[in-house]
Order: structure tokens, then sequence, then C-alpha cells
């Protein structure tokens, strides 16, 4: 009997009294702290003052449908696609330019992105948001899915990556610190669990052999705004916090194949 | 022992041959987050060892004992061989195959989302199914518990069913209902992302299946212990069980009361409203009613036995208790511990103390404390008493028991309270390894240091556990002392003061509790997960740890 007592006050206490009161405003009702009790709080009053319009970084997000959407992604239409692109991005999806990625064995869905990104002008590079113009979801669909199964370029992003000593805070050299501890003291989490090669992140590209060029002008660019659509700000926090020699030193790090594992089938030309 | 003897054992050396290795991995992750120099030190690395780690300590080790502690109980407290035998050894193998998938997924770094999970994250489809078939195997030892014990009734009708058999059995109806959440979890909801059916896992449905299992689970890893305090320990003291009524009243209290409460570890989640939380804190507080029920009875058992003894005055019958036996040394040090670690728990769960320590390594320093303290230094004791009965040669020696039993109660108290204490300080949990060169970090460096030094005490106790484990097993029975009685076949059970000729059928079988435990499982978790179905949808995009 007693417990039972205790349960009805417990009831009593947890669904008609703590949840009436908030940091935020004043008491509820009963009927509505009974509804936040439940955990149905949303939409119990308008936002007590006007917000600022948000600046979406991004149109994609991954929700179930999007990643379908790519996933279905026809190579061989793609490949027709393609065309557009080898002049700058090299025939065989391997790039040969500084200012140039590559695309061969990049993940489906960061092409994906970025061409959507491009087309909603929501990335800059003059030749790129024109292209993109040009191509319809699904085209850039088709032409992620292409690139991403090119064989020769990036190597594929496994998490799986042999155990080694120094990939902890202890580390001194700056870049294996910040591609595998990161800099808790500036916020700025490992480079490495999100880009490979120990972590993976869907619309996070793997930079194992990337340009080393590429990487270093995209960082800036991230630092300065100048680039801004990563969905949750990170890039943008995290490289303000960077000095230009972290950079430089990362966008190596992650260019020099020894250090990421050899690519998959022949190596990329250096000379970035 | 009615050929149980090879069947417990199997069980046991499973359970204890993979302890040390996670005792190892544990002592490693203590250096790794430490400011002291660490081999191997790699972020990821770590990661996959706290999975092990907490696999094999919070599912295998514990499991395992269970199970063959279950067994041992079963032919020894109703005197007569097991019924299902072929069907034992069946979910025997079936849990070591699990096991065997689980950890070696995990030692090829395909797994590295820790024991408990940790959805949207994804791991290889091989450690799911491998702690899936680990649980699932469990669940043939469940039947077995149930079925021996209907049996035996059918047998005896009217008869008390012996107090150990009817808490063994209370603790197989724990482990379904326990093990229904992971289950559902692992059917429902992840699983079918592992298998690529689905790319979306959704986190909150998970979580909230999982705090089911999560905190009930550790109510069947204390029973062992639970069971050795009543059932064990006033006859190595040399007395008798203060009230068997008493004991089979706290059974059941702990099989009713350890499921709705699980939502504790959920104070946080935003998925959940204030109304349940709070419901669940009221009702984890009365998991202390068993709890101090259990303390009042062994002392006046122990009591008994002092006061026996030839212990005078108020105190006195405590030094005259037989502090030299493993049994009564290691109760003695699992209650300290028990005592230390369940006022911590009354703050992990009171619902807005909660909020200073919660995701602090405060939480897991407490649940060292309690699980790797007061529960696994009884499964030591156990093992001590088992083993001469088991193997039918003593136990090499008493004294290193003892020893390890001393450096086990010490390590996890030098491991455990500067953790505590680093917690309350701000240290996260779940954390690699620390940038001691910040300001706000450096203040724990030093208490990081002495748990360092505790781990390396742990490291020694389970090494010697080991020892003498292997030393009882494989002696010669020429090497038998004479000092050293021969042991007794059958383990030797305590007699209650007034032993029970008649109980109420409500104390001699789990219908009506069964009844009353799904009632309340309905009430306290219907809700919060059936408005995943049609309120709530909390899908996020599965992140696989091992993207092939």
């Amino acid at each position: 009997m007693l417990l039972v007592g205790l349960s009805v006050v417990a009831f009593a206490l947890g669904f008609l009294v703590v949840g009436r009161f908030r940091l935020d405003g004043p008491p509820l009702g009963t009927f509505a702290a009974f509804c936040r009790s439940l955990g149905l709080d949303a939409d119990l009053a308008p936002a007590s003052e006007p917000q600022p319009p948000l600046r979406t970084p991004s149109g994609v997000a991954w929700t179930a449908k999007t990643l379908d959407f790519i996933a279905a992604g026809d190579a061989t239409h793609g490949a027709f696609v393609a065309m557009n692109c080898g002049a700058c991005h090299g025939i065989d999806g391997v790039s040969h330019s500084a200012l140039v990625p590559t695309l061969a064995g990049l993940d489906a869905a960061v092409i994906y992105k970025e061409l959507a990104d491009y087309r909603s002008d929501k990335r800059l590079w003059g030749v790129m948001n024109a292209l993109a113009k040009a191509l319809s979801p699904q085209d850039a669909a088709d032409v992620a899915a292409y690139y991403a199964r090119l064989p020769g370029g990036l190597p594929a992003v496994t998490g799986l990556d042999r155990p080694a000593g120094g990939r902890s805070l202890r580390q001194t050299d700056p870049a294996l610190r910040l591609v595998f501890a990161g800099d808790p003291a500036r916020g700025i989490a490992p480079c490495g669990v999100c880009h490979g090669p120990s972590g993976y992140k869907i619309g996070a590209p793997a930079l194992g052999h990337q340009g080393s060029d590429y990487i270093e002008r995209q960082t800036a660019a991230f630092a300065t705004g100048a680039r801004a659509n990563d969905i949750d700000e990170q890039m943008r926090t995290i490289a303000a916090q960077l000095t230009p020699d972290e950079m430089l030193a990362v966008a190596i790090f992650y260019s020099a194949p020894a250090s990421v594992g050899a690519p998959r089938s022949r190596g990329l030309v250096s000379g970035f | 022992m009615f050929r149980a003897n090879r069947l417990a054992l199997a069980h046991y050396w499973v359970a204890f041959g993979l302890f040390l290795p996670a005792v190892v991995l544990g002592a490693w992750q203590m250096l790794m987050r430490s400011p002291l120099p660490a081999p191997l030190d790699d972020s990821n690395l770590y990661y996959a060892s706290v999975t092990l780690h907490g696999t094999v300590m919070a599912y295998v080790l514990t499991t395992f004992f269970v199970m063959g502690f279950g067994y041992a109980v079963t032919a020894t407290s109703l005197g007569r061989p097991i019924r299902g035998m072929p069907a034992a050894w069946v979910g025997f193998g079936i849990c070591l195959m699990g096991t065997l998938m689980a950890a070696s997924t995990i030692v090829a770094g395909r797994a590295s989302v820790l024991y408990t999970f940790y959805p949207p994250l994804l791991a290889s489809v091989w450690f799911y199914a491998g702690v899936f078939l680990l649980v699932g195997g469990s669940m043939i030892w469940v039947v077995l518990m149930i079925l021996n014990m209907s049996l035996w009734k059918r047998e005896h009708p009217g008869a008390p069913v012996p107090l150990a058999m009817f808490a063994i059995t209370a603790t197989a109806y724990l482990w379904v209902w326990t093990a229904s959440g992971v289950a559902v979890e692992l059917l429902g909801v992840i699983l079918p992302a592992a298998f690529g059916m689905t790319r979306q896992i959704d986190a909150g449905l998970a979580r909230t299946l999982f705090s089911v299992t999560l905190h009930a689970i550790v109510y069947f890893w204390l029973m062992p212990a639970y069971i050795a305090f009543y059932t064990l320990l006033p006859q190595a003291a040399g007395g008798r069980l203060y009230s068997d009524k008493m004991a089979r009243l706290v059974f059941i209290m702990f099989l009713v009361f350890s499921l709705p409460v699980g939502m504790h570890h959920l104070f946080a989640d935003p998925e959940h409203g204030v109304g349940f939380k709070f419901l669940q804190t009221v009702f984890t507080f009365f998991v202390v009613l068993p709890t101090l029920l259990t303390v009042f009875t062994i002392c006046a058992s122990l009591e008994i036995a002092g006061r026996a003894r030839g212990g005078r005055g108020w105190f006195g019958w405590i030094g005259a208790l037989p502090w030299r036996e493993p049994m009564m040394l290691a109760s003695g040090l699992s209650l300290l511990m028990l005592g230390l670690g369940g006022f911590g728990g009354l703050i992990n769960m009171s619902y807005a103390m909660n909020s200073m320590i919660h995701n602090t390594s405060w939480v897991t320093a407490h649940f060292h404390l309690i699980f790797g303290g007061t529960v696994v230094i009884m499964y030591f004791a156990i093992a001590y008493e088992m083993w001469p009965r088991l193997t039918g040669k003593p136990l090499r020696s008493k004294t290193l028991a003892r020893w390890q039993l001393w450096l086990w109660f010490w390590g996890m108290l030098v491991t455990t309270i500067p953790w505590h204490i680093a917690g309350l300080m701000g240290q996260p949990r779940r954390v690699a390894n620390f940038d001691y060169s910040m300001p706000l970090v450096a203040r724990t460096a030093a208490l990081v240091d002495v748990s360092v030094v505790g781990g390396g005490i742990l490291l020694c106790s389970a090494a010697l556990l080991i020892v003498i484990l292997v030393r009882s097993h494989f002696a010669e029975r020429s090497a038998v002392r004479r000092a050293e009685p021969a042991p007794t076949p059958g383990l030797g059970y305590a007699l209650a003061v007034y032993p029970p000729l008649r109980v109420p059928a409500a104390l001699n079988g789990f219908a009506l509790w069964n009844v009353v435990v799904f009632i309340l499982v309905v009430a306290a978790y219907g809700y919060p997960i059936g408005q995943f179905f049609f309120l709530k949808a909390h899908s996020a995009p599965a992140y696989d740890v091992t993207r092939e």
C-alpha cells in the first residue's frame, strides 16, 4: 500500500508539479505542464523575440531520402556526365592541378553535396557554379556514383587502421597531433575522425592523397568564411583557430602517400 | 556434484579466462587517459579497447559466471542431477560462439562503439550478432533454471523450494526481463541498419530500449553476490541465516523493482519529458528497500555467527567472525564498497543532482566501484568456495586468496576514489586522452596518476586470481596438504534460524511477481517507448564506424 501511495504521489509530482516550472518563463497551466512532462513542449509558446533570419549553409540534409537517392545513382550515365569534368579534374578523375581536387574514389555523398551547394550558390567557384547549374540532381547523383567507383584515385576510407603509437595528445608533431588528437584547448576535434584515416562522417571528404595545395586553400577559405557550406559550421570554427603553418602541415600530411596508406591501384602523380 | 562440475567449471573458465585480458586492457586505458607515457597511444585503439573491456566485463564475465553458478546451485541445492544437461552444453556452445564473434570483431577494429552501442554509431554486424547469440544462448540457461525449479516443485508439493534455487530462478526471470530491452533494440533497430536494410537509426528509441536493460542488468550481475550473502556466507561464518522469508522477499523485490528504473540513465535525453524521468527516479529509490533489508539480515546473521563463536559485547562479535575465510573477508569488503558506491548511486539517480555528474568520470568511477568492487569480489569468493568442490582438490591457497581479495579491494579504492573526484571536477567520460597543459585539466592530473596506480594493483590482483585458480585446478591430488581438510562434495548452504516448513505460494514461485513486473514495465515504459511510433521520430543517419 505504501508503495502504491508513493507511486501515486510520484505520478502527481512528476506530471503535474515538476513540469510546471521553467527557467525561461512563467509557470505553466496544468494541461501544459502535463504535456511538457510527456516531452511534448516544442510548441507551447511562440518564440519570445523575433529571430534573425537564418543563413542555411547547405540545401542538403542527410535524410534517408537523400541518401537513398545518392545511393541509387547510375554510374553509367554518370560517365557521360563526367565528360564535362575531365578537363580540370583529369580524364581518370585524378587531378593534376593545385586548384582542383581529385574526384576518383571520393565518396558519392560528398560529390553530390558539393554539386548541390554549387548549384544553389552555397559554395562559390565561378566555373563550378555554372557547370553545376547545368546538371539536374539526378545528373549529380549519377556523376557522383561514377567518380566514387572510379579506381586509381583516392584510397577508400575504412576507419580501419593499424594501431600506432603517437596518436594522442602526447604527440608533439603539430600535424600528427591535429590529425589524430585534435587540440581540446582550442576546441578542435581531430581531423582524422571525419576525414580519415581513423574515421568517416557523411558529407566529409576523405582527404588522404588529396592535393596539399587544394586542402590548404580550402582550409584557409573556411577560416575567412569565404567558404561556408559546412552544415554545422564545424570547419569554419576549426579552421579559424588554425595558424597558417598548421594548415600547411595538415595539408602536407594528407597529401603524402606514406602517411595515409597506399592508394587502391596506381598512385597519384605527386608534385603538388 | 552430479556431473554438473564440468559444466560449471567450463563456464567459470570462460568467464575468468577472458576477465584477465580485460583487466589488462583496463589498466592500459587508465594509463592512456593519464599524463604518464603510454605504450601504443592511439585514440582509436582506446575506443576499441574500451569496447572490448566493457563487452567482456559486462556481458561475458557476468553471463558465463551467473550461468555456471546457476548450474552448480541447481545441482547442489536440489540435491539431484540437472535436468536438461545436453541443452545446457548447447547453450554454452552458443554463448561461446557469440563471445568469440563479438570479441574478434572488436579486436579487428570493426566495432569500436562501446558495449552500450551508442546508436547512431554502427559497428560490424558480426559484433551485434555475437552479442545477440551470447544473450540468446543464455536463455537456454534461463529455461533450464525455471524447468528444474518447477519439476522439483511438482515432485515436492507444498515443500518450500530451497532458498538458493529460489534465488537463482529469480535471477533467471530477472535476466529475461532485463535482456528484453537490448534484444528488441538489436532486432528492431540496430541489426536492420547493420544488415544494410536501412540507413537510419532511431537513436531515441534505441537508447530508450537499452535503458530497459541498462539498470536491471546491474542487478542481474549483483544477484550471485546476494545469493552468496544469504546462502553461503552465514555457513562460512559458522552461523545461520536470520530469516529465510526475508531473503525470499528481497529476491522478489529485486526482480520487481530493478526493471522500471532505467530512465535514470536518460536524464539528459531530450526525447523524454520530465514526467517519466521523475517517476522512475522515485521507483529507483524503491531499490534501496531490498538493499537495506539485506544489510540488516546479513548483519543479524553474522551477529548470530559471531556470538556463537564466543564474541561478546556490542561489537565483540565482529572480531570473532572467521575473517581468514575468503568468503567472509570478501563479503565484508564487498559490503564496505556497496556502502560507498551505493551512496554515490543515490546521487546518480536523483533527477536534480544527476546533472552535476552527468557524463563525467564520476559515473565511470561509480560503476567500477559497484560492479568491479562489490559484485566481482564476490565472484572471486564464490569461485574460491566452489573450486575445491568442483575440482575435488583444495584451494591453493587461502593465504594467497586473502592477498588477492585485499589487493582487489585496495586497488578498487585507489582507482575509484580519485576517479570520482576527477569527475566532480568536471572530467568528462568516454574521452581517450586529455590535454594536461590546459589549466582546468591539469588540476586532475595527480588524481588520474593515482588511479593508474590503482589500475596496476587491480591487474596484480587479477593475475593472482588466475594463478590461484590454475594452481588449484591442476594440482595433483597427492598435493593435498594435511592441514587442509578434504573438500566436501556439494556446496553447504546456510540453514535459517527457523528453517521454513511451509511458505506462502507467493514466496515459493514467481507467477504473481511476473505479472507485477509486466504491469510496472508497461506503466514505466509504455509511453516512453510508444511515443516514438506515433509522436516523435528521431531517426539519424547511421555512422558506420567501419565503413567498407
